[in-house]
């Protein structure tokens, strides 16, 4: 079945005129329909941000292999072993670097200096001549983590933690530290702002000075490889070497370990999933109301096409194409309105939303679908009955 | 106008060629205790050529029979042929052959508004198919211009007046030329100068392609011309005239047994040169001993023949009396004297002759019954 999208000069293009001529029909159904794209969308788009977040942190360490404890179920639970445990790792063929990385998602209260008050946070610690991550900011400012209870911080923080408002020092578990820096990374939906410190000031701030880096347990083994190292072999290596205490999975993998929690585990995962059915549904209902409407006003035109001698293939040609055109006129602006909400949802939500191919094509798919669908249903009733009884 | 180009107005009475026909064809609204009759037994035919206007009070059923005979509806009791086709025979692909060959003028336009008036003439035209754009647009804006709407070939249902509408949708109905035409009220919306323009086109289109129109309309202008009135009340066609004075000869003539021989062309040639005429109870219609010039069919009404004072036969309708004379040369061998009110068919001699000169088998069956008077 060919849908004639532009006018040929062959036969009279009924659908794009029927499409075009009738002003406020066109505003109805790209109005209609559009808002359910949008519904739709900005659903996915949450998802899709929620995800995105979760794996903000992941994404920014810099290492093709990541060793963590045996029974950590995710990324931010604090699960740590002993630094020991990564002892046989720097000797494993490929390997270029192990660099520990500390992390505390439960220990760490800042104090926020918008409002004085104490938050937890998500600290990240290690040793600043060998930064675990891609962030630039990161890698520029580690240096000045050498310094005593120096910490660099998120500055696209949630505002409260007023990580973003220029101050110089404040409280870190009630010790003062200084703020030396930021970098930006974003909060998701588990913390609301992350510290990053030396391992010196970590064991400091963390222990009250009792305890030295050395001798803390650590969340992370962030590996690098040697150029030209292949990840699995590597992999095995590794496995081989270490204790079975720990996991070794590759950065991808750990990227799914995370992405699994969080969509199959937690209840966050779910409920986001629902929102996306939700707007989906919601929005091919609309959909369907608005095309219905649409094609019930014009009955009588397709039944006087039928009584003429027009034949049940070239009625619904002529639906189905301008219930695509709808979708398709409807779709494309509320697409380019959809980039804006994105923007400002992020502004305001702290919320990193993308417009993705696969989103994209997803709810262009449905909508379209579903014009199409409500093309039939609301043709049904011309192409079973006899055209003087629709007149 | 009777005669205005009618050369084979005897043709669209020729048996067993209608354009359309309903045999027995009831119908009914509604389903179970509401269900509801409104068309009783109906029987018609529709020859080729004739402009036939169906009358009625609203509701006698007048529209549905129109959307019956047009396959717009299912057939529920009864038989009806269109263009050779018997409608209840045909699956949904053979109705959508038929509604192609037929212009229906809905009652309510039907225009596609989103289309201009020639797109929506251009939608019947495309169906005919192997078209090229050019062809289309000449036909299609020959047709519009035909009804005055050479202006408006590119203005959209909404700027158009009612009127105009109305032309656009008659317009695809006739762009095709179909042999059938079907209408309802197709005049209601137009000012005189328009119905007068459409109802010409009509007759045009009746008398020169031989094109079948049943009409329902109320319109006198329209009824003036047409051929034939039918009247329906309450779902009966109560009443089935013909209008056309050439028509009602050839449709009696067909039944005379003298003239059956005649091709319809030879019938045609004879109805339009006879003249009808009455006479009064006892009014002499020939008298014996007189030259004689005239042929009589007798249409209604008895005559008695008297020869020397004595009668020695009676005539009644379908029969003709004063070929003798007009063969032999001699005067008139008898008197004719009216019995009832008569109403008589007359030919002038040299009509006769002529129509005798143009058909064989006519020369032979006067001569048969003139030697069988004698």
């Amino acid at each position: 079945m060919t849908i004639a999208i532009a006018p040929s000069t062959r036969s009279v293009p009924l659908a794009w005129r029927n499409l075009l001529s009738n002003k406020r029909r066109l505003a109805r159904a790209v109005a209609g329909i559009g808002f359910a794209v949008l519904l739709m969308l900005v659903q996915l788009g949450f998802k899709q941000g929620f995800f995105d977040a979760s794996l903000g942190v992941v994404r920014q360490l810099d290492g093709a292999i990541i060793v963590m404890h045996a029974t950590k179920y995710r990324f931010g639970s604090e699960d740590p072993f002993p630094r020991a445990d990564l002892a046989k790792a720097p000797n494993v063929a490929g390997v270029a670097s192990v660099t520990p990385l500390y992390a505390s998602w439960l220990h760490f209260f800042w104090k926020s200096p918008a409002d004085g008050k104490s938050y937890l946070v998500q600290v990240f610690a290690f040793d600043p001549d060998d930064p675990p991550f891609l962030l630039p900011a990161v890698r520029a400012d580690s240096a000045r983590l050498k310094a005593p209870d120096a910490v660099i911080v998120d500055r696209l923080a949630r505002p409260f933690l007023g990580m973003a408002s220029g101050a110089r020092a404040t409280e870190l578990n009630g010790h003062p530290v200084q703020i030396v820096g930021s970098f930006a990374l974003g909060p998701d939906f588990m913390s609301d702002g992350t510290v990053m410190m030396s391992a010196a000031s970590y064991a400091r701030l963390l222990t009250d000075n009792r305890a030295s880096a050395a001798s803390l347990p650590i969340e992370f083994g962030v590996i690098k490889l040697r150029p030209g190292s292949d990840v699995g072999a590597v992999e095995r290596g590794l496995r081989a070497a270490l204790p079975a205490g720990v996991r070794i999975l590759s950065k991808r993998q750990l990227e799914e370990f995370e992405t699994d929690f969080q969509a199959n585990l937690s209840s966050a995962g779910p409920i986001f999933w629902m929102g996306a059915l939700v707007g989906f549904i919601v929005g091919m209902l609309i959909s369907y109301q608005v095309i219905y409407t649409d094609l019930a006003d014009q009955l009588p035109q397709y039944a006087t096409l039928k009584g003429m001698g027009y034949n049940t293939f070239y009625l619904l040609r002529v639906v189905f194409a301008q219930a695509a055109l709808s979708a398709a006129a409807a779709y494309v602006p509320a697409w380019l309105l959809c980039l804006v909400v994105y923007r400002v949802i992020g502004d305001v939500a702290l919320l990193p939303l993308h417009m993705t191919a696969m989103q994209t094509l997803i709810s262009f798919a449905l909508t379209l679908g579903m014009c199409l669908l409500s093309a039939a249903f609301a043709i049904r009733r011309v192409v079973a009955l006899d055209p003087a009884e629709v007149f | 106008m009777a005669d205005a180009g009618a050369r084979d107005l005897c043709e669209r009475l020729a048996p067993g060629q209608p354009l359309a026909r309903a045999e027995g064809v009831s119908f009914f609204y509604g389903e179970g205790e509401s269900r509801f009759q409104v068309l009783f037994d109906i029987g018609l035919e529709i020859p080729p050529g004739q402009l036939v206007v169906m009358t009625g009070p609203s509701g006698s059923g007048k529209t549905t029979l129109l959307t019956l005979i047009g396959a717009l509806r299912s057939l529920q009791e009864g038989r009806v042929e269109v263009l050779g086709h018997d409608l209840a025979g045909l699956d949904p692909a053979g109705l959508v052959r038929v509604r192609r060959e037929i212009g229906f003028i809905f009652q309510m336009h039907n225009l596609f508004e989103a289309l201009s008036a020639y797109e929506n003439v251009k939608m019947a035209l495309q169906l005919a198919g192997r078209r090229t754009a050019a062809d289309m647009r000449a036909r299609g804006v020959a047709m519009l211009d035909r009804l005055g709407l050479g202006a408006r070939i590119d203005q959209k249902p909404r700027a158009l007046s009612g009127g105009q509408r109305q032309r656009v949708a008659i317009a695809r109905a006739l762009a095709n030329r179909p042999k059938l035409i079907l209408a309802d009220e197709p005049t209601a919306a137009l000012d005189p100068d328009s119905t007068r323009n459409v109802v010409h086109l009509f007759k045009e289109l009746t008398v020169e392609e031989g094109t079948a129109i049943l009409m329902v309309t109320h319109d006198h202008r329209i009824i003036e011309l047409a051929d034939r009135l039918l009247h329906m009340v309450d779902g009966r066609i109560v009443s089935d005239i013909i209008l056309n004075d050439a028509l009602r000869i050839c449709e009696f003539l067909k039944d005379v047994d003298a003239f059956k021989a005649l091709t319809p062309n030879e019938l045609t040639h004879v109805a339009e040169r006879m003249k009808k005429r009455h006479y009064m109870t006892d009014e002499i219609v020939i008298r014996e001993g007189e030259t004689g010039h005239e042929l009589f069919l007798i249409s209604e009404g008895e005559v008695k023949v008297e020869r020397g004072g004595r009668e020695v036969a009676r005539l009644g309708s379908g029969e003709f009396f004063g070929e003798s004379a007009l063969l032999s040369g001699n005067p008139r061998n008898a008197t004719v004297v009216a019995m009832h009110p008569l109403e008589a068919y007359v030919l002038g001699e040299e009509d006769f002759h002529a129509a005798i000169a143009a058909s064989v088998s006519f020369r032979e069956q006067l001569r048969r019954v003139y030697f069988l008077r004698h």
